[in-house]
């Protein structure tokens, strides 16, 4: 690799990385429907506030009337008279019936340049008996408008504003990957020549590696109590991730014990080509046989390509190339000084 | 790497000399055999003869983890000296670790017996667990179980018999990583043949077991003739 090369990948890594965290911390997330208050209602008339987080969903000077809100019953609907409008949230006057298909009522908010807004299950009404809505109460479904929301990530319900962490969990994996892949060929190569020079590079693709791997935990473990509401939890997706950072701990724990004795590296590459492929059979095989409650649980251990829209990708694929580059990055670094290191001792 | 007839009959020879050393030297039967009693002995005191299959369970894979690494842990530890130059010259590493696989087998056989027979005779089934529906698949899957962790053990013994100093302590730092989805499995299963869930469901644990201890065991064989040639 010339010097050009060398000043393009890792400035272009740098640049990336750095348009990620702008973008990832700046772009508004769209507007959906986090709750309603209160969640029992009543029979008859009462008010229902509902709640959104994301960018405000109210235009400026919209009018009242052009905010819609139906409550959905079974396949039924039922009106709403809108109050008032707030950036993040909208109360509306609900007559409630006294039967109902479903004591569940799903909320659909209708707003002139957002959408439409979508809140599963978000009131029940305990006192409703089973029947067909009135006809006064019916109401007929608005029209929808199309949404005019600019540049923003897509609203998922229990993540929300959390997406953004999938610029950083989710890359920093990818680079784990990545360098213990490299690691694991350097142990290969290692096996098969017997040369020093194999074995310096696994051991800096596995120090490196072992980095992103605890920081992909970190921030894993960070999302886990945001969206599961525990720091860990017993998941294959967990223990797979958990097993990895020990493994490696154990091979750099497995070199110090040999101390100089000049069959470490050879040691090290059997250890290393063992343990890459529990990895992968951890990681990518068990989990895709039992329950888990990390997204793509059905048979694909990464994110459902539904829920990465073209604004997120714009970002996304951006951070796995600047996150990989900035991960080699500090793999070569590490070798030479390995290298640095090796020959000042073998002198 | 070829698989010949010399080498199988090396694998056998190695597998023989074992057993007929461990029958000799009485004393490390005997160790292991006494590690295994004294910890179930000690969960039956703890639990107060009171279990439920969660514990149950639980208490039984730590016994069986702990006396593995006692049975499997020593594995190589007369190659370190002049009897792995003996061997160097006499055997070839493929044939050597085939048969201490060999012997793994029958160690597993043993130490399920003894632990599965120490923990029905002192601690019973566990309370709440109902009546044993399925027998062979508890048995079947302490024994798979118990088999993906000895063939692990075998190889991580022969990783740490080659560090100096302190390779007890290695064997267990290298070994619990890599034997945490093999005890994730055989958790699961124990658990599930000791409740309700039938056959069907658990019927991939097994399977799931059996792979892993081929795929550990050819692993062991392809990377052991590295760690051999020193």
């Amino acid at each position: 690799m010339n010097g050009a090369w060398n000043w393009i990948w890792k400035g272009g890594g740098i640049v990336l990385l750095a348009y990620v965290i702008l973008r990832g911390f700046s772009t508004p997330l769209q507007p959906g429907l986090v709750t309603a208050a209160p969640s029992q209602l009543k029979l008859g008339m009462q008010t229902v506030t509902l709640t959104a987080a994301g960018q405000p969903f109210g235009k400026e000077g919209a009018s009242l009337s052009e905010f819609t809100v139906v409550l959905r019953a079974g396949d039924q609907l039922l009106k709403t008279e809108t109050q008032e409008v707030q950036p993040h949230g909208i109360t509306v006057a609900v007559n409630v019936p006294g039967v109902l298909p479903s004591r569940a009522l799903d909320a659909f908010v209708f707003t002139p340049s957002a959408g439409t807004l979508f809140l599963g299950n978000a009131c029940f009404v305990e006192e409703a008996a089973k029947g067909d809505i009135p006809t006064s109460y019916v109401a007929n479904k608005p029209d929808e408008s199309t949404p005019q929301l600019g540049f923003s990530f897509p609203f998922q319900p229990n993540i929300i504003e959390s997406i953004r962490n999938l610029l950083w969990h989710v890359p920093m994996w990818f680079s784990m990957f990545f360098i213990m892949g490299l690691g694991f060929v350097a142990s290969l190569g290692q096996l098969r020549t017997g040369k020093v020079m194999w074995d310096l590079r696994a051991e800096a693709a596995v120090r490196t590696g072992l980095l992103f791997g605890l920081l992909g935990l970190a921030t894993g473990s960070l999302w886990a109590r945001w969206t599961w509401g525990a720091w860990w939890v017993s998941d294959p997706q967990l223990n797979g991730a958990l097993v990895t950072v020990l493994l490696y701990s154990g091979y750099l724990i497995l070199r110090s014990a040999m101390g100089d004795d000049d069959r470490v590296g050879r040691l090290a590459a059997v250890y290393n080509v063992f343990a890459f492929v529990m990895l992968v059979i951890l990681l990518m095989v068990l989990p895709r046989y039992t329950e888990s409650l990390h997204p793509g649980k059905d048979g694909n251990p990464g994110f459902n390509k539904y829920d990465l829209d073209n604004s997120l990708r714009a970002v996304f694929y951006p951070a796995v190339i600047g996150w990989g580059s900035l991960c080699y990055w500090m793999y070569t670094l590490r070798l030479r000084m390995n290298r640095i290191a090796y020959s000042l001792l073998s002198r | 790497m070829a698989l010949s007839l010399r080498t199988l009959r090396n694998a056998w020879t190695v597998a023989r000399l074992e057993w007929q050393l461990e029958w000799r030297q009485g004393h490390q039967l005997a160790a292991v055999g006494l590690f295994a009693v004294a910890s179930v002995y000690v969960a039956f005191q703890a639990s107060d003869q009171r279990t439920d299959p969660a514990s149950w369970t639980a208490m039984l894979w730590l016994v069986y983890l702990f006396s593995g690494f006692t049975a499997i842990g020593r594995l190589f530890d007369r190659e370190r000296s002049d009897v792995r130059r003996y061997l160097q010259w006499t055997a070839d590493p493929l044939g050597l670790i085939l048969g201490k696989l060999f012997h793994s087998i029958l160690t597993t056989t043993a130490l399920t017996a003894l632990v599965l027979g120490a923990f029905i005779l002192f601690l019973g089934w566990p309370q709440g667990a109902g009546e044993l529906t399925k027998p062979a698949l508890l048995v079947l899957g302490a024994w798979l179980g118990g088999l993906s962790i000895t063939v692990t053990l075998v190889f991580v013994s022969a990783v740490a018999s080659q560090v100096r100093a302190g390779s007890g302590a290695l064997g267990a730092v290298l070994g619990l990583p890599l034997l945490l989805p093999q005890l994730i499995l055989s958790t699961r299963l124990t658990r599930g043949a000791l409740s309700d869930t039938p056959w069907a469901i658990l019927a991939e644990y097994p399977l799931f077991l059996a792979a892993i201890s081929a795929g550990t065991a050819t692993l062991a064989c392809i990377l052991f003739p590295y760690i051999w040639r020193a």
